[in-house]
């Protein structure tokens, strides 16, 4: 699955990165990535792992056939820049269905690497035999990665009014985006 | 049933001809076909305009163009006596295209079709290899544009990651690999696929001028 990797890109400025499976080894750099992230913003992740014990165990018990992590990472000097998490469930029932999350360095957004990262992970789901992909994205947060989204054809199915809690007690909804990935042409 | 290659010979029209093994069947490989080769050639009935599909090359006098062009290679599997059930067709970028910023470096393995009704007999991978078997091939970076609207998923009963990853192994085996690209046409749909080898005797500034090319930025040599 992961021979063609490490993957050439580009970010609109011209620094060279590439996308390649996260290994153990990357553990105080993706640290670091996390560190990197506006408070805020980690507010909003499941596991709060800019924690160095939780990243620890994290990367410490990673199992790729539940959850598939790519980092992209300049290529000069390794850092890690942008990381995405493709997420499946071991029940056959939802053996079709992969999650996505994805996080961006904040001083690299708007260079096109998330959409990249999108890309790449919508490829990946092709060849395993992803049906259909699922991105939850906090409204007023993450509009750049929604707005890259719907270039891919993600598509808004749900919104969940006032679902989170921002730090400071707000509400904010959270947008439920959903890609099908065709196997077939259309009849039309 | 899959093709098993006799021993090739070169024929008087110049080109190479390798017959294939298949029973009931006098097929053979012909390549580097030279311009004047196609004159009195049939295409196959799987070759053609179908519902869902059009094959790329339709006319003889476009591998006519294609041969008389500069190291334009056409290479054709051939029923006997003289029916086109196969072919490849490869070129250099024509200038309105962005590869073209790179000169003669760039080279287009354009065009690879088999026949609806001569498919699973490896026909497309024994054409391939042997023309990469040139020389040639070391000193150019070829590249591969797939593009989905030209895949013929109703022939091949594929979905469109299947066709996809049928193309990556009938090119992987020659040391093709996926690149990323913005190049537009590519960009067009996800399931696209810019593939390209990059020959042993390329510089590294001219790998370094292809990276940068792939995401639109042209270094002068």
């Amino acid at each position: 699955m992961f021979e063609e990797y490490p993957k050439e890109i580009m970010s609109k400025d011209g620094t060279p990165i590439l996308i390649r499976p996260l290994v153990k080894e990357d553990e105080q750099a993706l640290t670091a990535f996390f560190s990197r992230i506006p408070e805020e913003e980690r507010w909003f992740l499941r596991d709060n792992i800019a924690d160095p014990d939780i990243m620890r165990e994290w990367i410490g018990n990673l199992d790729f056939t539940r959850v598939l992590p790519l980092v992209a990472v300049k290529e000069d000097d390794n850092t890690i820049i942008a990381n995405v998490r493709l997420h499946r469930r071991p029940s056959e029932c939802l053996s079709h269905i992969a999650h996505l999350r994805i996080v961006v360095d904040p001083a690299f957004r708007n260079q096109r690497i998330g959409s990249w990262m999108l890309l790449d992970t919508v490829r990946l789901a092709m060849t395993m035999g992803i049906e259909k992909l699922v991105a939850e994205f906090v409204a007023g947060v993450e509009e750049a990665a929604v707005h890259a989204a719907r270039k891919l054809d993600f598509y808004e199915e749900a919104v969940l009014k006032d679902y989170v809690k921002d730090r400071r007690g707000g509400y904010r909804d959270l947008i439920i985006m959903v890609k099908n990935i065709h196997r077939e042409w259309s009849d039309f | 049933m899959t093709a098993r290659i006799e021993t090739d010979v070169t024929s008087q029209s110049g080109c190479r001809v390798v017959p294939l093994m298949l029973p009931h069947v006098g097929l053979s490989i012909h390549l580097n076909c030279p311009p004047g080769f196609f004159a009195d050639l049939s295409l196959d009935s799987g070759l053609g305009r179908f519902a869902h599909y059009s094959s790329i090359i339709q006319k003889f006098d476009v591998f006519e163009k294609i041969a008389s062009g500069k190291d334009g290679k056409v290479a054709l599997a051939i029923l006997e006596p003289r029916t086109v059930v196969a072919y490849a067709a490869c070129w250099y970028p024509s200038t309105s295209e962005r590869w073209s910023k790179l000169g003669e470096l760039m080279y287009e393995m354009g065009a690879i079709e088999v026949s609806r009704n001569f498919r699973h007999m490896g026909i497309a991978q024994t054409i391939i290899n042997h023309i990469m078997e040139e020389e040639f091939f070391e000193h150019k970076i070829a590249y591969m544009n797939g593009f989905s609207w030209h895949w013929d998923l109703d022939g091949s009963h594929l979905t469109i990651d299947q066709y996809r990853n049928l193309m990556i192994q009938l090119l992987s085996k020659h040391g093709f690999k996926e690149y990323y690209t913005n190049e537009p046409n590519i960009a067009l749909r996800e399931e696209n696929i810019f593939m390209a080898r990059v020959g042993e005797g390329v510089s590294s500034d001219d790998r370094k001028r292809f990276r940068n090319l792939r995401f639109g930025i042209v270094d002068k040599k």
